[in-house]
């Protein structure tokens, strides 16, 4: 009798109190909880971005080496027109009588021929310091056509020129390393 | 209560590692040097104007000079340029390090280049000669050629880092 009448007038209270305490904490835990959830997602996409990231610098610069490659492509046809090929059968080859007429007045004939700003040939090996322009002695550059165009962007490639040489009595070819530079408008939007 | 804070912090602490071993493996992958590219149409194109090249060895008579591509040929088959009383070897060795350094003075993108020519048979490759300059810091494109003498297969290989 009298532990009930305790129970009754002591109890009630306290469990009132513990009652309110754990859902005070139990809050806690699920902001906790929350928080936690929050803070890994974040991390997770920062991984995520990051990996992106280095995923798309390959894909860039992928991109990069294919519009190289097609410059590249768009070179060989203008190296392999008629009007510069030694030999039709090879691909790459300037024939260097073509390109010293070409480069003279008879290239002024030419001027709406090329679909490009530029075109020019230099002579890579010896090494130069200076550009001297041909025909002259010891040229290096042949300046096929150029339209004095602005915001032109260049490519080049490495092509062989060819000429025909006698000596001793005999007829030979002789070919030495160039570079096919060809500049293209760039149009802004 | 303690018990159960300490788990909590296992588990936090299992997820930082476990992400974090995963961001080294990442990193080791990007992180190791770049696979070449082995069909460089820019190599490509070098390569070709340099075994066009017009050499002043002439093994039987003059003027039937050799390019760079008879050079390695009469290389392998050990020949020697009569007009130079020199071994084809020896000439390809001197003229082809001319050539291509003057080359690369035209290429400021280029850091460093390694330029290989060996012969590919049943027993594996003999190296007989390779020419190479610089420090390579970056992507590397390469491009070879073969080239037939005396039924060997003979590769010339370029590399060039930009």
């Amino acid at each position: 009798m009298t532990l009930s009448f305790l129970e009754k007038k002591k109890f009630p209270r306290s469990r009132k109190n513990f009652n309110s305490l754990a859902s005070l904490k139990g809050q806690m835990k699920i902001q906790q909880m929350a928080f936690m959830i929050v803070a890994v997602f974040f991390f997770f996409v920062l991984v995520g971005l990051f990996f992106l990231e280095i995923q798309f610098k390959d894909i860039k610069s992928g991109a990069a080496q294919l519009q190289k490659d097609q410059a590249i492509s768009s070179l060989k046809v203008i190296a392999d027109m008629p009007e510069l090929n030694y030999n039709s059968r090879e691909s790459m080859m300037i024939d260097e009588d073509k390109l010293k007429i070409i480069s003279g007045s008879f290239g002024l004939d030419y001027d709406l021929f090329w679909p490009v700003a530029s075109v020019g040939i230099y002579k890579i090996y010896p090494a130069f310091n200076e550009i001297k322009k041909c025909p002259g002695l010891g040229c290096n550059f042949y300046e096929i056509y150029n339209s004095e165009q602005k915001n032109v962007k260049t490519y080049s490639t490495y092509v062989s020129i060819c000429k025909k040489m006698k000596e001793y009595g005999s007829v030979y070819d002789r070919c030495e390393v160039g570079k096919l530079v060809v500049g293209v408008k760039i149009y802004e939007e | 209560m303690k018990n159960k804070g300490q788990q909590e912090m296992v588990g936090f602490v299992l997820i930082v590692v476990l992400v974090m071993i995963g961001m080294m493996v990442f990193l080791v992958i990007s992180l190791r040097d770049s696979p070449e590219n082995k069909g460089s149409l820019e190599v490509g194109n070098i390569l070709d104007a340099i075994m066009k090249h017009t050499t002043e060895c002439a093994i039987v008579y003059e003027p039937d000079y050799d390019n760079f591509e008879d050079l390695f040929k009469s290389c392998h088959q050990g020949d020697v340029c009569n007009n130079l009383n020199e071994s084809a070897c020896d000439y390809l060795n001197e003229s082809l390090q001319v050539v291509i350094s003057d080359l690369m003075k035209s290429e400021a993108s280029v850091s460093a280049y390694q330029l290989d020519f060996f012969v590919k048979d049943d027993e594996g490759q003999l190296g007989l000669l390779q020419i190479s300059d610089g420090n390579c810091t970056g992507n590397v494109n390469s491009a070879q050629r073969n080239v037939v003498s005396n039924s060997d297969s003979l590769i010339i290989r370029m590399k060039m880092c930009n």
